[in-house]
């Protein structure tokens, strides 16, 4: 186990370097950040001088290098635009996005586990039919055009809640339900499936001959079988979840990474872009471990070797 | 589930954030500041914030002219210049203006080891020398006739609280001589500032101001009309009837100090070389009605590379071309070129106010004279960057200029100098065009501080890029705003929001 554990942390090194890489090469090639960093009619003399500054006149492998060595000391450069550490303005931003995204998944793991258990129990009655649809609806809606109809109906038209910005809990309402709305339809379809075919298996069927209590079996034979895709499936839409944050947080100007991000990459501030990239990369590696040892815990079978 | 209620109770018990009401004016940008340092940035956002904060050794006015603030400077001969600093100013934390202070910003600008994004503006300076208490002397190694507008970009910082805090956290945490006050910074949340009643020109009239970044246009709106802020920035054309139609706010323009135009690759054998065929592309373009029915009339056309607002423009050699597809046909006709000729031309998206629209209706204009201009539409970072490497895959190119030094030089050398001076300087990165006299009027205008000469010359200046067409000349932009009724405010064409000018009647 132990072992294990181990191995799968050093492929999270190998994990984190490949991303490292890959974001010092895209934005290598995406071209020289010295151009957008001075007034448009600053002269080549004041560009020359920055780029000798920031080190940009090396040749690609002595960036490269530079780059690798910092790294291994947990020191990403600082900002092209502020001048502050690139971490240390990436971490900050972290902690609203961490926020809405873990709003965005209790919400949907609170309406979208209870919502596919209730469809598959009620398989073939209108509320099975009613949920389904609402999931299916969930998945298709675009997180843009669903954030800028909450917004309008709460925010514009029953001032009942406010349109942008951060600070209380009020703030947090509609870009939870915005973030959270895709991976709410996931959940509800997928326990839906999971619950059905775990109502129709065997162990199920004995713990009914047995005069278990229906909310007995549902819950605890038939979903915690269930469960593993579900997990499997939060895992995964933790990716999503950051990734649709990028959108929600514009629209919500939620002070988050996504949105920071979004801005560095069109000003081309190579350090904070890299910084946001490994954090990511370690973030979501961390993530699949937590999920592949929650296997264990849900089902006993597993054995990691 | 006990600990749940207790997590929501818990974030319920947060505080709740800025509200437009009262003495306090919300202002709502598209991005937060990058930093507070008032010389090291180079975004009007930022600007924004920090011109409530500082103030610049000259401040500019709404017409575009300059007027003496935190001092006076005169020219003593060609080279030296004789400041004088304002007495009785002091910053934030009580610390005082004078000669040292002012001395202790030019060696930060000018240090060679460690440059700062505003120390472009003043590189002619050869040394700065205090003469007196408020006195300095200024020298620079050749003319400097911009020196005065260029004192706009000037803005003051502490000496004392910079060399006890440290550079890093006086970009966080900063003190100036401005009306208001540093309060906090919520990194891309909102940043409070607070009354200074002790500001040297006067009490300001509204208490607090709050700015707050908000990036997604028709967010900012929805936030305008339900009173949630106070002033938006970039509002859309396409949202000025909604905005008027709320009851809570309007739409207020100025015409800003952007022209917008087509540059010509005029060095290539094709037929972009050719004079008359540029005059051609600009008689078969209609201005008026790209302003009309692209921008929702918030344009003015005009014929030169300046705006009124600028130094040296002149109304008659400004004036834009007609619109007269008979007469660009004829001398399309007369160039050898009757059935027309094929070109390509880029533009940037997003980057001025409906770029992409514009360049697609140039497009479809030129066609109606048998031009036929292949439109190739970039990112702006890299369109940018093509531009200053000079490595352009078009034979035109859409690109705005916004002159904030209100100088003609500013664009006239910047965009269109082409290096034929001997012993003067060599082409400038932007520019295509190539007229021996232009470029020796232009470089004159470098070297006299008197400003009567200047005048004449970018006169002469002008009349030879009325005759070469270097460009399809388009029009001067205008900045939009959404301001809430309740406040008396009005835009400036520098795009800085000055919270000092601004009132709340309710």
């Amino acid at each position: 186990m132990l072992t294990y554990i181990i191995r799968r942390l050093l492929l999270v090194i190998i994990v984190v370097w490949g991303a490292a890489t890959l974001a010092f090469g895209l934005l290598y090639l995406s071209g020289d950040p010295v151009n957008l960093l001075l007034p448009l009619d600053a002269g080549q003399e004041a560009r020359a001088e920055l780029r000798h500054a920031y080190g940009f006149d090396q040749p690609i492998y002595v960036q490269y290098g530079r780059y690798l060595l910092k790294l291994i000391h947990g020191d990403f450069g600082t900002s092209l635009r502020s001048e502050e550490p690139a971490l240390g303005l990436v971490l900050v931003r972290m902690g609203p996005t961490l926020l809405l995204a873990g709003w965005g998944l209790l919400f949907a793991v609170l309406l979208g586990v209870p919502a596919g258990v209730v469809a598959a129990v009620r398989k073939g009655s209108l509320v099975e039919l009613l949920t389904m649809t609402l999931a299916l609806l969930g998945q298709s809606v675009p997180v843009f055009w669903l954030g800028l109809m909450l917004i309008l109906v709460f925010g514009l038209r029953l001032h009942w809640l406010p349109i942008s910005g951060a600070g209380s809990w009020k703030h947090l309402i509609l870009p939870t339900i915005t973030v959270g709305t895709f991976v709410t339809a996931s959940i509800a379809r997928l326990t839906r499936s999971g619950v059905i075919q775990e109502l129709r298996s065997d162990h199920v069927r004995t713990a009914r001959a047995k005069g278990l209590a229906g909310r007995v079996v549902v819950y605890k034979h038939a979903l915690r079988n269930a469960a593993i895709p579900v997990v499997t499936i939060i895992g995964l839409q933790l990716g999503a979840l950051l990734s649709g944050a990028v959108i929600t947080e514009t629209i919500f100007a939620w002070p988050g990474i996504g949105r920071f991000v979004l801005i560095a990459v069109s000003q081309r501030d190579f350090p904070v872009v890299q910084a946001t990239v490994v954090v990511f990369a370690l973030l979501l590696a961390f993530v699949n471990l937590i999920v592949d040892l929650a296997y264990l815990w849900l089902d006993p079978r597993v054995r990691y070797s | 589930m006990r600990k749940i209620t207790l997590l929501v109770l818990f974030i319920l018990g947060a505080s709740f954030s800025a509200w437009a009401a009262g003495d306090t004016l919300v202002i709502a940008q598209g991005v937060d500041a990058t930093t507070l340092d008032p010389v090291n940035h180079q975004e009007t956002p930022t600007g924004n914030v920090t011109s409530n904060i500082f103030d610049n050794f000259y401040r500019r006015l709404p017409n575009g002219k300059y007027q003496p603030w935190l001092g006076e400077v005169k020219a003593l001969d060609n080279l030296t210049w004789e400041m004088t600093v304002r007495k009785g100013v002091k910053f934030h934390d009580g610390e005082e203006l004078n000669a040292d202070v002012i001395k202790f910003n030019f060696d930060r600008l000018l240090n060679p080891d460690k440059p700062l994004k505003y120390s472009t503006y003043f590189k002619p300076i050869k040394s700065v020398e205090v003469v007196g208490p408020y006195k300095l002397k200024i020298t620079t190694s050749k003319p400097f006739p911009l020196f005065l507008t260029r004192l706009t970009y000037f803005w003051v910082v502490p000496k004392k609280y910079i060399e006890d805090k440290g550079a890093a956290y006086f970009a966080n945490h900063p003190v100036g001589t401005g009306p208001y006050k540093f309060v906090k910074w919520i990194k891309d949340q909102e940043i409070d500032l607070a009354a200074n009643e002790d500001y040297w020109a006067g009490k300001p009239k509204i208490k607090k101001v709050v700015f707050r970044p908000i990036p997604e246009a028709s967010s900012r709106v929805a936030e305008l009309v339900t009173g949630g802020v106070d002033i938006i920035t970039n509002l859309a054309p396409e949202a000025i009837d909604s905005v008027n139609a709320s009851g809570v706010a309007e739409a207020r323009t100025v015409p800003s100090i952007r022209n917008i135009f087509v540059e010509l690759d005029v060095k290539g054998k094709g037929p972009l070389h050719d004079p008359k065929v540029r005059l051609a592309l600009n008689y078969a373009v209609d201005k008026e009605s790209i302003i009309k029915h692209v921008l929702g009339g918030n344009g003015t056309a005009v014929g030169c590379p300046l705006n009124t607002y600028m130094f040296g423009y002149d109304e008659d050699l400004c004036k834009p071309f007609p619109y007269d597809p008979a007469k660009a046909k004829k001398l399309l006709a007369e160039a050898g070129y009757p059935n027309g000729f094929s070109f390509t031309m880029g533009s940037p998206s997003g980057r001025y106010l409906n770029d992409r629209q514009v360049a697609e209706a140039v497009v479809g204009q030129l066609a109606k004279v048998g031009v036929k201009a292949d439109l190739r539409v970039q990112e702006w970072s890299s369109y940018v960057g093509q531009i200053l490497q000079r490595k352009i895959p078009t034979d035109a190119w859409l690109i705005g200029w916004g002159n904030a030094q209100f100088d003609a030089d500013n664009t006239l050398f910047t965009l269109l100098y082409g290096g034929n001076v001997k012993g003067g300087p060599k082409r400038t990165v932007f520019s295509y065009f190539s007229d021996p006299q232009f470029d020796e009027y232009v470089l004159q205008a470098q070297s006299v501080v008197d400003q009567s000469k200047r005048q004449e010359l970018y006169k002469k200046a002008l009349e030879r890029v009325r005759a070469g067409a270097p460009w399809i000349f388009l029009y001067q932009q205008e900045d939009i705003y959404g301001v809430n009724k309740r406040v008396k405010w009005q835009p400036r064409p520098d795009e800085l929001i000055w919270a000092f000018d601004a009132e709340i009647v309710k």
